[in-house]
């Protein structure tokens, strides 16, 4: 790695850039790209670390946040960063009623029960959302969307990502607030702790499921009304974000939430720096998260801070 | 085992295999052949199921076994019935690399694994195009490629023999080490089994089988591309016929897979072919039965004909 990393590094001092800044680039983007994936993933691990149902709707919840975020956009003008309360508002309600509607009668179930549940829920978001808006691309671009500041001659930096970056970080500390200070929040890191002590103590632990799936599903929908300026908008969008997700909770260990902190910017960090290094590294970036999961899986299990026993 | 009925019914089924196609019409040999890959990759699922271990990666097994078709037949021009041997082989290899690669893991965390390791793959043959042909695909030689009625024959007959297969492991032993799996590897370790070794070898069955659908699919189509031969719709076609049929059972992945296969053809011929109708009933079918058949058509039936057999008895019990 260090090898090839510095022949390409020549490479390129040839074409007139230098090691540092492209160093220094690949660090600004995957910092970047770190925000905007822990935002991604936490509301799936915060929703795990509760109910140990690992929720294969997320990426579809997240879809639904961009398209509302979209059409505030084009319908109304609304800029996606003004209607970003509303659409996790929404989405802590869409999030509500799908625990209290389905996810509650099967929280005894088998494991395969829970899969193909939220599996299927995904699917039928994802082919609704075919049937109402198509498959076309579509994309909100607010006047930041393809800004950039030049923090040298050689590094930019992409005023969308950096504002988004903002939001993730804004939302991560107000979640950790949340859980470290609040009645709620404590009451909801009980029952992640233990089920049945947390009943002990006098805490409603399904009015406490319910929250974390609408707190889960709020996250997500925020995360996709910032995608809705960085990324293509289509009803296919929620299943690579979701595999994605995936990985970095496992990278994370699972119900850690600084964990997947550390899990989203290792991906991050891993993508960026194959994009630019290697050959085709776009394309094989997009790869990176399944390669990476599956070395996890062999080498640590329990992931980078992980507590979550594996016969779940 | 010692009753002949198991074997005159195999041996009539693969009579109507070999002899019934060349007299189906069009439209229901195309049919037969979506059905008999369909219940390969259902009953493959199915098995992988039965050991608890629930699988998202089907359309990886597919793929593979439709790739090693294809590329086979266009270097070596290597025909369509010899082309199973390497697709099935390729198939179980990966499915032991998957069983070892997983280890412990269950539940949840293998289903993830699995659908990583499909999804990996198909970035692997999208970005290997000296060897697959990358985004533009494949076409498999033409010159080779066999008659409609003959694939068809040849898919009927590879679909008996396989439901065949997980109907003599269900009567066999292995039945209790299955269930045992179900509830946990210490369960297994219990009744003398080994569970790594057991668990291998489940995934290597059912990823052969789940490949061998895809060469044939990959001889039907006659082209290939890296998101069609990992497409996603496998894997939800695959554990959707079994958990509509019957989980665990012999009969479930049959039924469901003619059940499903039928809706979707219902549903093509009434909306035509725009896009996400037919999925969105495979997602309806999904929830529907989870929340309200957990048992499927097979346990649907059991209990309105063992309510009838009861029903029948009280009535016999009363003087």
């Amino acid at each position: 790695m260090i090898a090839s990393l510095a022949r390409k590094a020549f490479r390129y001092e040839g074409f007139g850039y230098d090691v540092m800044s492209l160093l220094l680039q690949i660090l600004v983007d995957a910092l970047l790209l770190g925000g905007v994936y822990t935002l991604m993933a936490v509301g799936l691990s915060l929703a795990f670390g509760v109910t140990r149902i690992i929720n294969f709707a997320h990426g579809e919840v997240l879809m639904f946040g961009a398209y509302a975020a979209f059409f505030a956009f084009a319908g109304l003008k609304l800029d996606p960063l003004l209607s970003l309360p509303f659409v996790a508002v929404l989405g802590a309600a869409g999030g509500y009623l799908l625990f209290k509607s389905s996810i509650e009668r099967i929280l005894d179930d088998a494991g395969i029960n829970q899969v193909l549940l939220t599996f299927g829920i995904g699917l039928v978001l994802q082919n609704v959302a075919v049937i109402l808006w198509t498959g076309d691309e579509r994309s909100a671009i607010p006047s930041y969307a393809f800004d950039s500041w030049f923090l040298s001659d050689d590094v930019v930096v992409a005023k969308g990502r950096l504002i988004a970056f903002g939001i993730a970080a804004a939302f991560m500390l107000a979640l950790l607030a949340w859980l470290r200070w609040s009645e709620l929040g404590r009451a909801t890191r009980a029952v992640s702790q233990n089920r049945a002590a947390a009943s002990l103590m006098g805490i409603n632990v399904h009015a406490i499921y319910a929250l974390s799936f609408a707190l889960s599903s709020a996250f997500g929908a925020a995360t996709g009304a910032i995608m809705s300026f960085l990324l293509p908008i289509t009803p296919f969008m929620g299943f690579p974000i979701l595999v994605k997700a995936f990985a970095i909770i496992i990278l994370g260990g699972l119900d850690s939430i600084i964990g997947t902190v550390l899990g989203a910017f290792f991906l991050a960090i891993t993508e960026t720096a194959i994009a630019y290094l290697v050959p085709d590294g776009i394309g094989w970036a997009e790869g990176v998260a399944f390669f990476l999961l599956v070395l996890m899986l062999i080498v640590r299990p329990t992931g980078i801070l992980g507590s979550a026993e594996r016969d779940a | 085992m010692n009753s002949p009925w198991p074997w005159i019914c195999i041996a009539v089924a693969v009579l109507l295999a070999l002899f019934l196609p060349p007299f189906l019409p069009p439209g229901l040999d195309d049919f037969a052949t979506r059905l008999s890959t369909l219940v390969l990759v259902a009953v493959s699922w199915n098995m992988m199921a039965s050991a608890g271990l629930i699988s998202l990666g089907h359309s990886g097994f597919w793929g593979v076994g439709a790739y090693t078709a294809a590329l086979l037949a266009n270097s070596i021009h290597l025909p369509f019935w010899l082309s199973i041997v390497p697709g099935m082989l390729l198939g179980a290899f990966f499915g032991v690399g998957l069983a070892y690669i997983t280890g412990r893991l269950r539940g949840l965390f293998f289903a993830i694994a699995t659908l990583a390791m499909s999804e990996a793959l198909r970035v692997v043959a999208l970005m290997v195009p000296k060897l697959t042909g990358g985004a533009e695909g494949v076409f498999v030689f033409d010159a080779i490629r066999p008659e409609r009625t003959t694939l068809t024959s040849f898919a009927l007959c590879l679909s008996v023999a396989t439901v065949a297969l997980s109907y003599f492991l269900a009567k066999s032993r292995y039945q209790f080490a299955f269930r045992a799996m179900r509830d946990g590897e210490s369960a297994v370790q219990m009744l003398g089994v080994n569970p790594v070794r057991f668990r291998a070898g489940v995934t290597a069955l059912s990823g052969a089988i789940a490949s061998c659908a895809g060469v044939i699919s990959a001889w039907y189509t006659g082209y290939l591309d890296p998101g069609s031969a990992f497409d996603l719709k496998v894997t939800i076609a695959a554990q959707i016929a079994p958990l509509f049929g019957g989980l665990y059972t012999v009969a479930g992945p049959v039924l469901g897979s003619a059940a499903i296969l039928t809706v979707s053809e219902l549903t093509r011929l009434h909306f035509g072919y725009s896009a996400g109708v037919g999925l969105l009933a495979y997602g309806v079918i999904l929830v529907f039965g989870v929340l309200f058949m957990p048992a499927g058509i097979v346990g649907l039936s059991k209990r309105w004909f063992g309510r009838y057999t009861r029903r029948r008895k009280t009535r016999v019990s009363q003087p």
